[in-house]
């Protein structure tokens, strides 16, 4: 069964039928999630605007962290093969990407590319875990949190804090590295952290090579933001309010707006895995959703349908983390019957049909 | 249907043409004059008819444009406008570009720098581009599988076939070298590189790699010849970068990018990294007189607010510190990566009102318009829309000199522009922004009006306020369909990415797959551009490799 409205089994067709009634009939409509093959979140960007919508992704609170600093300050980076190949000197801030498979591979490796090459890798952590698994030097964390703890780190790299302290080794290791990599997620390590991370990575290249890598969000932000970039000129969230995109992060927040009652009806796109919203059964709400995940149920929302999984059941352009870039995930099974793109431009076409049939 | 554009001044220099007269045209393509009755007439009475205009050198796509409109979201401005597309009046978006060129007559744009290790991500936002036809210009040079093929000697048939399978598998328009060899120094500590300097780990330089690019290319066919941005773009004494990579193609076919960021002569010999830097324009135009294997883009500068996108990281890397406003990402990618930095070229700054005399007087000094291609190198030296007013500084002499005196005086006394009495001509103009770029991308049917060609052409009401005329075309037909009527779009196409059709040899598939899988963890088909990854069908159409 592939569609749901209100509770009931319906075919497709009637679920669009009805999910195009919905938004029609919505003034102040939220397109969220967006956790997508990039088919898909295009489609949800042109219907977006078509019915003057908020867009805002689940990726959305992972992506600003790091986005308010870049559109600040800027940032250096590099890639993840670039990591592997050439980094002498890693520095782990915080405990999130110890759960990425990047970690592991940096541990088990050496520099094969580069001036490096041939030397020994360093890895060092900052705040991390300290669970002793993987062999690396430690430094701990400040009690004002990682945010500060990079704050002081800078200082005695710059010459502002001298001294024989355990971040006056930290910075010694650091600018003596010959391609050095930081190793960051932005979610944990904040926006302030973010900004005086990227500042710290610029004065690095003062004396040395030093890039900064940070994690992917596992909810297709990456790609995402790209394309929300080429189509719109600005970063994912944005407003169609006005029926032009208006980008304002905090404005545009989802979560936020719908606290405060500013929405009226949403439509959570995910395809792909993603937390579902405490939202999306109080709200009238149409879940698109990848077919055999948890929310391609009758109950998920007022409507539910049930698409195919890019790399699963479709074919989708997605976020490859591996290569840092996107890359296209061909189908490996049958494919769906539905394909979320080709819902969310149904859902677009029906709402044309309507409004023609209105004048 | 066939189609009579009547009674305008038609400007087609490939056809000696510039006269009233007429254009027919059916199934979208330009035909001889008919004896039949057409089905639609568009009265061209007062107006120019040319040519599409053709860009070859635009950074209109990929990580680095999109890099820039994070850092810089303030550039460009939406604006609420009717206009049929969703986003076509989302300032700097894909549609904006695509809009934007079409008002002013232009029908294709080639962005000029797709890293194979983003392909798939270039593509996909090429494609969002309406109305033009577009094509994308494939990156090597600092990749660390070419370079190890040079450094072990392995000849020029290896590295044919890797530079072949880089553009089959990007679906690449040509190939484009940045600096070569500048990334790969940058990431191993060093701040500035010459043509001769070796290249720290593989005891290469930027001679040895480009001119093995060059035979590739030659080897291959490539109707567009290897486009080179060369070494140490942008400081006093690029000039002699230019001629020695000119002199080092030794004859064989080169393009260069963005001319006007190395016409920069030292002032002071003793003194040159800190004496500053005068026009150098004509020494640039002399050596490219002696050689006719070479065309160049011009990279002229407008003024105002801009952001430089660039893979060479190396320069971009020493560009920060004139980064205004204060903020900048350079990324050290799988290969070059890429520097977005923001720019204010300031009108009564002296570097960028000199930069702003130099690109001209390349433009006024050239004999050959044809190899002398108009560009901005968007957004670098200013956004592509100020070709219109570009162009009428080069047709008006008086409009040249009001503009002068309002400028900072080193014009007159760093460059030869204030002596230049010369005034482009239609035709002129013409072999500038259409029959020149086109010749240059191998674009037999684009960048004329005779018989056969794509019936992609301009209408210009002939007003002598050329800014005026030249940014919003009374009418453009894109194959045979008027797509803009009084510089408004009308009808929302699609256009194709251009392609090379080109063979890759199944000996350096295999042996890529390897070195792929063994860097990345993943192989060739990560990097594939499958027609299945996009939204709507027949995305591409093929160009063929020269005989």
């Amino acid at each position: 069964m592939a569609a749901w409205v209100k509770g009931g089994a319906t075919d497709a067709d009637s679920a669009v039928d009805a999910a195009a009634t919905l938004l029609a009939a919505a003034r102040t409509p939220l397109v969220a999630g967006l956790c997508a093959e990039l088919s898909a979140v295009r489609a949800a960007y042109h219907l977006a605007d078509a019915i003057g919508a908020t867009v805002d992704p689940a990726a959305g609170q992972s992506l600003y962290a790091e986005l308010g600093s870049l559109s600040r300050t800027g940032a250096m980076l590099t890639t993840p093969a670039e990591t592997t190949g050439r980094a002498d000197a890693i520095l782990i801030v915080g405990n999130a990407p110890w759960d990425r498979p990047i970690v592991q591979e940096i541990a088990e490796s050496a520099p094969t590319r580069g001036r490096a090459a041939g030397t020994e890798r360093t890895l060092l952590s900052l705040g991390g875990p300290r669970n002793g698994a993987t062999r690396h030097v430690a430094y701990p964390a400040e009690a004002g949190g990682l945010a500060v703890s990079v704050a002081h780190l800078r200082a005695y790299l710059k010459g502002h804090l001298a001294g024989e302290t355990a971040y006056g080794d930290l910075a010694r290791r650091l600018a003596a590295a010959q391609y050095g990599v930081v190793l960051y997620d932005a979610a944990e390590l904040g926006e302030l952290g973010v900004e005086m991370l990227q500042g710290m990575v610029k004065d690095l290249n003062e004396v040395t090579r030093f890039f900064t890598l940070p994690v992917s969000d596992p909810y297709q932000g990456r790609a995402l933001l790209q394309l929300a970039a080429w189509t719109t000129g600005q970063a994912p969230r944005v407003g169609f309010g006005r029926h032009v995109p208006e980008h304002d992060p905090w404005r545009f927040d989802g979560a936020r707006q719908i606290a405060a009652g500013e929405v009226d009806a949403a439509l959570w796109l995910a395809s792909l895995p993603a937390p579902r919203p405490d939202w999306l059964g109080t709200l009238p709400a149409i879940a698109i959703v990848g077919e055999g995940s948890p929310e391609a149920t009758g109950d998920a929302a007022e409507i539910v349908i049930a698409v195919g999984v890019p790399g699963e059941s479709a074919g989708g352009a997605l976020w490859n983390d591996r290569r840092a870039t996107i890359t296209y995930a061909p189908p490996i099974g049958q494919p769906a019957e539905l394909t979320a793109a080709g819902v969310l431009g149904a859902i677009q076409d029906r709402l044309v049909q309507k409004k023609a049939a209105s004048c | 249907m066939l189609i009579r554009i009547q009674g305008g001044r038609v400007v087609d220099p490939t056809a000696g043409r510039d006269a009233v007269g007429d254009v027919w045209i059916e199934n979208g393509r330009v035909v001889a004059a008919s004896e039949r009755a057409p089905d639609q007439t568009i009265d061209a009475t007062g107006c120019v008819v040319m040519a599409g205009g053709v860009e070859v050198h635009s950074h209109i796509a990929g990580g680095n444009v999109v890099m820039s409109r994070l850092l810089l979201p303030e550039l460009y401005t939406s604006e609420a406008a009717p206009e049929g597309h969703p986003f076509a009046h989302a300032g700097g978006s894909a549609a904006w570009i695509g809009a934007n060129y079409a008002r002013m007559g232009y029908t294709i744009a080639v962005e000029p720098a797709m890293p194979p290790a983003s392909a798939l991500a270039t593509q996909l936002e090429l494609a969002d581009i309406p109305l033009l036809d577009r094509g994308a210009l494939t990156v090597m040079g600092n990749d660390d599988h070419l370079l190890q093929l040079l450094r072990q000697r392995e000849g020029k048939a290896a590295v044919r076939d890797l530079v072949a399978l880089a553009v089959a598998t990007s679906r690449g328009l040509g190939v484009k070298c940045i600096n070569a060899g500048g990334a790969s120094a940058f990431k191993d500590g060093m701040l500035k590189l010459s043509l001769d300097e070796e290249i720290p780990v593989y005891g290469l330089s930027t001679r040895k790699i480009m001119t093995a690019l060059l035979d590739a290319v030659e080897e291959i066919g490539v109707p567009h010849p290897l486009h080179v941005h060369c070494n140490n773009l942008g400081i006093p004494g690029a000039d002699a970068s230019f001629v020695d990579t000119l002199e080092a193609a030794e004859g064989r076919r080169i393009h260069f990018a963005h001319a006007q960021f190395y016409a920069y002569g030292v002032t002071d010999p003793e003194n040159s990294a800190t004496g500053g830097f005068r026009s150098a324009a004509e020494r640039i135009t002399e050596a490219m007189e002696k050689h006719p294997n070479a065309t160049f883009d011009v990279g002229q500068v407008a003024f105002g607010q801009t952001v430089t996108i660039s893979l060479d990281i190396l320069r971009q890397f020493a560009g920060r510190k004139g980064a205004n406003p204060k903020k900048w990402i350079l990324t050290a990618g799988d290969a070059e990566g890429g520097g977005v930095v923001p720019f204010l070229y300031k009108p009564r700054g002296a570097v960028s009102s000199l930069q702003w005399a130099i690109g001209l007087e390349l433009m006024l000094l050239s004999k050959e318009p044809e190899r002398t291609i108009l560009t901005t190198d968007h957004p670098n030296g200013g956004p592509f829309t100020d070709y219109p007013h570009i162009i009428h500084l080069l047709m008006d002499k008086e409009k040249r000199d009001r503009e002068i005196a309002g400028l900072h005086k080193v014009i007159g006394e760093r460059s030869g522009l204030c002596a230049i009495e010369r005034e482009y001509s239609f035709s002129e103009i013409a072999q500038l922004t259409r029959s020149g770029p086109a010749k240059l991308l191998g674009l037999a049917d684009r960048g004329h009006l005779r018989a056969g060609a794509r019936a992609d052409v301009a209408i210009y009401r002939d007003d002598r306020d050329r800014t005026a005329m030249f940014a919003r075309a009374k009418r453009v037909l894109k194959d045979g369909v008027t797509i803009v009527e009084d510089g408004e779009v009308v009808t929302w196409t699609s256009g194709r990415t251009l392609e090379l059709n080109v063979e890759s040899d199944k000996a350096m598939v295999a042996r890529s797959e390897t070195y792929l899988q063994d860097r990345f963890g993943a192989g060739l088909s990560s990097f594939e551009v499958p027609d299945e990854a996009f939204p709507k069908a027949d995305v591409f159409e093929e160009v063929a490799c020269r005989a």
